[in-house]
């Protein structure tokens, strides 16, 4: 999943001090996964607004709407309605949602409530961890399933550094050195010699270094 | 998004064991929100005998209730008893038809049976007279059951609150003899209700009953004991018998006077069919056990018995009743030296009277009705119900057949049709999983206040004492509100895993297609999933979300103009009395006390409604973490606090402004702690 | 020949080596890399210059290089892969042969997160294997890493880091082999304490025979006083620094007279070592011990080749 992360208040409040009418928009995928955009983040920030505004005498109105997916055009298009209604929508959708909404509705302000995190899992209830970057040619084949990409600090594809101790990254001891965990499930599968193999120079372009990226499937598209 | 909820429509095992589904768990949760005189409405209209039932009830509910795989089942007969012994029953009032429909119905016996079906008919508005053989209305209530469980001036009162629905009570009229059955429609009657219960006492089939004075029968020595006739009773007593009727009898005869009582069982005690309690207190108060022991022979001595000769019996094989046979062991005779032997070895109905018109069972002792559930008699217009159809039983039971006779009999008067009832499959209490009954905490169901033993003897004074208030309240308390819990709206839910990751007792689980299912027997609507859902799928029957924002916009509406206003969220569990509320709002008009039934799921959206709505401050008053009845879950309220206020103080409220007050052993919040933060939010500038 | 670097024909001659390192300023002073330089001259058969040592900005290497062979020392540049990709890398590998810098050592570099600008991006294009080959492949192939043409020579002769001390301690040899698969033609090790745990590092060289393929010079890091040595020991990644060396520093009246005698007698037992053809000194900070450390050691006059 795609996690995602609720601003501050207070930047919220600084970006949507402007627009008297907003409209606070949950995504009810990802983000509300995340804790970040769902109906009861919806309520809780929007009463957060409120209660910021009380008393500044431009009180305005803040509205609360959800919807199922904010990269979807046709979930988008539930809630037009309410959208031409208000000054600004602030989206708790991830980046892609925030974007499509503001395609979709060229002429309205629109406001990100949510810092787009990372690819990554669920470790337990509150706590997730990256796993992908989207590099767009998978490595895990060679890497015993782990990605050194998204979990080396340096994305060494040959690696570990010399910085590797005691199974942790040297950028912190809260970060596990993903290719001690790497040698670790080689030498369970008994395939330590992959490591003997130098692994050649990566081509970044599908990892969006080719510029932004689009997936077409020609066989689907209409 | 695709979910399902297990059997959501289920009843609760406790209304479920009801013969006559009284909404237990309602009036358990109205008892634990101190809302008394709600809760005895909730009884009442379901039970025309409520005080009889919290006492003597057999209560199968207690047997059923979750409660009881955790620890002990929840004292609902005792909780019963109190929401109708206080002041507050006084004020129910049944709601009465407005028109009377011009039928009649007769009602022959007035036992609880009859009772039953009197009260329920006349609420239906038809009109209801009740012929009595004996000089007391009440049945076995009244004559069979000592004064010591059921004081006479309760089943008084009970047939008087009926009388006052208009229903007319004739005692001393035997149906049979001093009217015949078939007069009744002469009179008439459109319909006849036939309750007249199972008073005759069978006989011990042994030498010397017969003949010898000092042989008396259960039920007519009771019924003597409880029309005040004083009946001579023996120095030493052999009580036959292992029902409630012989223990009955037993601790009687000690009231009376009777210095050696026993009795005499052929079974062993886990056979016995008495209530297990009632055996306990027999034998606390002196009675004296024989199990596996028959009676072979009465001795007597110038006409009166002298001694009672016994065989011990060993246990042998099942019988088809799946209990074990009793066989005597030959050469174990021994004799009893006793002046009185008390036979109550079962009754039966006295039906010889109606045998030549109505059809009865195959033994010829019972009335027969028909399979269909009607309770209609093999005579058109007759019904009957009761210890009279079924041999003896219990009182609610036998207020089952009644309220069943008045529904056949309703249909019947309106449209001469008999309705075919389905026999509710009752079926076993679930099992609830180990995990859930290690994670829930165990609290002690209250233990009974009884007289002295030595108080006892002397009289007929009533033995057990009604439930405190509080006491009652803590009980209630302990109810784990079945299927009241974690209900998922399959349209709102996203398969997030959060209800799994969270559920302290680990109810809900997942399908391999993200469909989550909780289990709504094991859930104990705890409301933790309820408040982290972050898309508000989840929301349980007790407490809604709802129904706390209702409760906080109504509460707060009324005081409004008060400063500083202060919004204080409390939980029932707290170990506050009765009169700490009404203190509370007495001393601190400025405070909202809003109840819920545990604040840990008190959410940051409530907090924040609790400003919106205009409070000053918001606490969270958390009750000693060892009333918790979830294990480990308290510190919850730290964390949603600490979330909140970060958010609050970022929307430019003050830290002071929320908080959390830790309520104290005893009593609902300490003084100097609200004077405290009230200090702390006017200080605050 | 390589290159033909000083470094490399000594090491070529059998001859112990040595080397050690010279950090650029955080600053413009050319005179910093100049004193230096002066000062190791003598002692030394090449002086490693750090590209932004643990992420902290400074002069670029090779300008450093550049003003240390206007000495008349011969630098080797280090170079590191976190802020530089194969465009940036392949560009100042050609800037460096045309100015005629003969060894330079490849590396990762310590992660930003560490320096002084955090908030930086890395860059991390590549890996230090992967830039070992693409070096090997330029000089040897005159083959850019797409494989497009070089025009000129690239002679160089490449260095690696190796770190016996970090874990997976069983995998730290496979790293080295790879190394010198890729084309490290000298390795320079992590600072050694541990000697029995660099030893076993080496038996474990010598038995896969990569002692044979490759110079390697072991690290020394000269320590100064007690409170460096409990600092390397608990917060510089990659060190392994054993309690009885902090111990011994801690007891000592003179820790600085300590530290020099930790130094020598490490040398004297990395002489015994098989496979061990010279040593890296990195005294941080404390450069001008380098010259009395290399005499002490019997290791001067530094020879001519
Ligand atoms: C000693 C004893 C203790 C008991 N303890 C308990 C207990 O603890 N808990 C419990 O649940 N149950 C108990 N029971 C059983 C319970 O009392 C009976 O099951 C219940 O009372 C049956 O109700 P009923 O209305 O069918 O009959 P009854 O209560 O027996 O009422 C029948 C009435 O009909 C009258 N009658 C009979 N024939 C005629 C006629 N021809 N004309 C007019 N009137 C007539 C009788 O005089 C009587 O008043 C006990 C019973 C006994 C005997
Ligand atoms: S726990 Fe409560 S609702 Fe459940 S069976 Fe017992 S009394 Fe009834
Ligand atoms: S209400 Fe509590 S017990 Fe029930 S499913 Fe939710 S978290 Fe579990």
């Amino acid at each position: 999943m795609i996690t995602v992360e609720q601003k501050k208040i207070e930047e919220i409040n600084t970006m949507t001090k402007d627009y008297s009418c907003l409209l606070v928009l949950g995504c009810e995928m990802c983000a509300a996964i995340s804790f970040a955009g769902g109906k009861r983040q919806v309520a809780e920030l929007a009463a957060a607004i409120r209660l910021s505004r009380k008393g500044s005498g431009e009180e305005g109105e803040v509205f609360e709407e959800s919807v199922a997916r904010q990269c979807e055009p046709e979930f988008i298009d539930l809630v037009k309605d309410k959208v031409a209604d208000c000054d600004a929508v602030l989206s708790l959708a991830c980046g892609a949602g925030v974007q499509l909404m503001a395609e979709r509705f060229s002429d309205k302000v629109l406001l990100p409530g949510c810092n787009t995190t990372f690819l990554g899992v669920t470790e337990e209830l509150g706590v997730w961890s990256e796993r992908c970057v989207g590099c767009g040619s998978c490595v895990l084949d060679k890497t015993a399933g782990l990605c050194p990409i998204a979990r080396c600090s340096k994305q060494l594809l040959n690696g570990p550094c010399g910085g590797s101790m005691k199974g942790k990254c040297e950028i912190s001891k809260d970060v596990d050195c993903v290719w001690q965990l790497i040698i670790d499930r080689l030498s369970r599968v008994n395939q330590l010699d992959k490591l003997e193999e130098i692994f050649p120079v990566k081509d970044w372009t599908p990892a969006g270094h080719g510029g932004p990226r689009k997936l077409v499937r020609e066989d689907l598209k209409s | 998004m695709r979910k399902s909820n297990k059997s959501s429509a289920n009843y609760p095992p406790c209304k479920y064991a009801c013969p006559i589904l009284t909404d237990v768990r309602e009036y358990v949760q109205l008892i634990a929100e101190r809302k008394f005189t709600d809760a005895f409405a909730s009884i009442r209209r379901q039970n025309p005998l409520p005080r009889v039932c919290g006492r003597i009830c057999t209560h199968p509910c207690e047997t059923a209730c979750k409660r009881g795989q955790v620890e002990e089942p929840i004292a609902i007969a005792s909780l019963k008893r109190f929401a109708a012994d206080g002041l507050w029953a006084d004020q129910y009032k049944a709601a009465l038809a407005i028109e009377s429909t011009g039928h009649k119905v007769a009602i022959v016996g007035s036992g609880p049976a009859g009772l039953a079906v009197a009260h329920d008919l006349a609420l239906l508005g038809h009109s209801v007279t009740i012929f009595e053989a004996l000089p007391v209305a009440g049945g076995m209530l009244r004559v069979g059951v000592p004064e010591y469980r059921l004081p006479k001036d309760v089943v008084a009162a009970e047939i008087e609150a009926i009388v006052a629905l208009g229903v007319e009570v004739k005692t001393g009229v035997k149906i049979g003899k001093d009217i015949k059955l078939s007069k009744l429609s002469e009179q008439g009657f459109q319909a006849v209700f036939l309750a007249i219960g199972a008073h005759k006492d069978r006989k011990l089939g042994i030498a010397g009953e017969d003949e010898l004075e000092g042989v008396v029968s259960a039920v007519s020595f009771l019924r003597a004991v409880n029309l005040g006739e004083s009946p001579q009773v023996g120095k030493q007593v052999a009580v036959v018998g292992g029902g409630n009727t012989a223990i009955d009898s037993a601790r009687s005869l000690l009231r009376m006077g009777a210095k050696v009582v026993s009795v005499v069982y052929r079974r062993s005690k886990e056979e016995m069919p008495a209530a297990e309690e009632e055996i306990e207190e027999a034998i606390h108060e002196g009675v004296k056990m024989a199990y596996l022991t028959s009676p072979v022979k009465i001795f007597g001595e110038d006409g009166r018995v002298s001694a009672l000769k016994c065989i011990k019996n060993e246990l042998g094989k099942p019988d088809a009743g799946g209990r074990r046979r009793p066989e005597p062991v030959s050469g174990s005779e021994f004799s009893l030296d006793v002046d009185m032997v008390v036979c109550a070895v079962g009754q039966a109905p006295e039906s010889s009277l109606f045998a030549d018109e109505l059809k009865l069972s195959e033994t010829g002792e019972r009335i027969y009705v028909e399979a269909s559930g009607s309770l209609a008699t093999s005579l058109p217009a007759i019904f009957a119900g009761g210890d009279a159809v079924t041999g003896p039983a219990t009182a609610i039971e036998a207020i089952a057949a009644g309220k069943q006779a008045a529904v056949s009999i309703d249909l019947y008067l309106r449209s001469k049709e008999l309705p075919s009832v389905e026999k509710d499959k009752r079926e076993e209490t679930q099992a609830l999983p180990s995990t859930v009954i290690e994670r829930t905490r165990s609290f002690s169901r209250p233990s009974k206040i009884n007289l002295s033993v030595d108080d006892r003897l002397k009289g007929f004074d009533e033995v057990e004492a009604c439930l405190s208030e509080d006491r009652a309240t803590q009980e209630a308390l302990r109810c784990l509100h079945c299927y009241l819990g974690a209900k998922v709206d399959e349209e709102r839910c996203i398969s997030c895993l959060t209800c799994v990751r969270a559920c302290p007792l680990g109810v809900p689980t997942v399908s391999k297609m993200g469909e989550i299912s909780i289990d709504s027997f094991a859930c104990q609507a705890c409301g933790i999933c309820v408040l982290e859902c972050p898309v508000q799928a989840i929301d349980i029957d007790l407490d809604s979300r709802a129904k706390i924002f209702k409760q906080m916009e109504t509460a707060m509406a009324g005081v409004q103009g008060q400063r500083p206003l202060i919004v204080g969220f409390f939980d029932f569990h707290g170990n506050f009395g009765a009169g700490d509320i009404e203190s509370l709002r007495r001393d601190y008009p400025n405070i909202v006390p809003v109840m819920v039934f545990g604040v840990r799921r008190i959410d940051t959206v409530d907090i924040f409604k609790a400003f919106a709505l205009g409070a000053d401050g918001v606490f969270i008053a958390r009750c000693p973490s060892d009333n918790d009845p979830f294990l480990e879950i308290t510190d919850r309220i730290d964390r949603r606090v600490s979330y909140a206020g970060r958010l609050l103080e970022a929307c430019g409220k003050k830290k002071e402004q929320l908080d959390i007050c830790n309520m104290p052993k005893e009593g609902l919040v300490e003084k100097e702690w609200v004077d405290a933060l009230i200090g702390k939010i006017k200080g605050m500038s | 020949m390589k290159s033909g670097s000083n470094l490399e024909r000594i090491l070529e001659s059998g001859q112990f080596a040595v080397t050690a390192e010279a950090g650029p300023p955080k600053g413009t002073s050319s005179k910093v890399v100049q004193r230096k330089g002066e000062l190791l001259k003598f002692c030394c058969d090449a002086l490693n210059v750090t590209d932004n040592q643990t992420a902290i900005v400074r002069m670029s290497s090779l300008s450093g290089c550049v003003l240390l062979k206007e000495l008349g020392v011969e630098p080797i540049l280090q170079m590191v892969v976190r802020d530089r990709n194969r465009l940036a890398l392949q560009s100042d590998i050609l800037g460096a042969a045309a100015l005629g810098i003969g060894n330079m050592l490849c590396l990762s570099g310590d992660h930003q997160k560490f320096g002084n600008h955090p908030t930086a991006k890395g860059v991390y294009d590549i890996d230090s294997i992967q830039f070992i080959r693409m070096v090997k492949e330029m000089r040897d192939e005159h083959k850019f890493l797409n494989g497009e043409e070089i025009s000129g020579d690239v002679p160089l002769f490449i260095g690696a880091a190796a770190n016996p001390f970090a874990d997976p301690f069983e995998f730290r040899v496979t790293r080295l082999a790879k190394k010198i698969r890729a084309g490290a033609d000298f390795i320079q090790t992590q600072g050694i304490f541990d000697m029995s745990k660099f030893a076993e590092w080496m038996k474990g060289v010598r038995d896969r025979g990569l002692h044979k393929k490759t110079y390697i010079l072991a690290g020394l890091i000269p320590i100064k006083s007690v409170g460096m040595a409990r600092y390397m020991r608990n917060n510089v990644s990659g060190l392994d620094v054993p309690q009885d060396v902090v111990d011994r520093m801690a007891n000592s009246k003179d820790p600085k007279a300590e530290g020099v005698k930790i130094c020598l007698e490490t040398i004297e037992q990395l002489k015994e070592i098989e496979g061990i053809q010279g040593i890296h000194i990195m005294a941080v900070a404390w450069e001008d011990i380098v010259p009395r450390l290399v005499a002490q050691a019997g290791l001067m006059p530094r020879p001519i080749v």
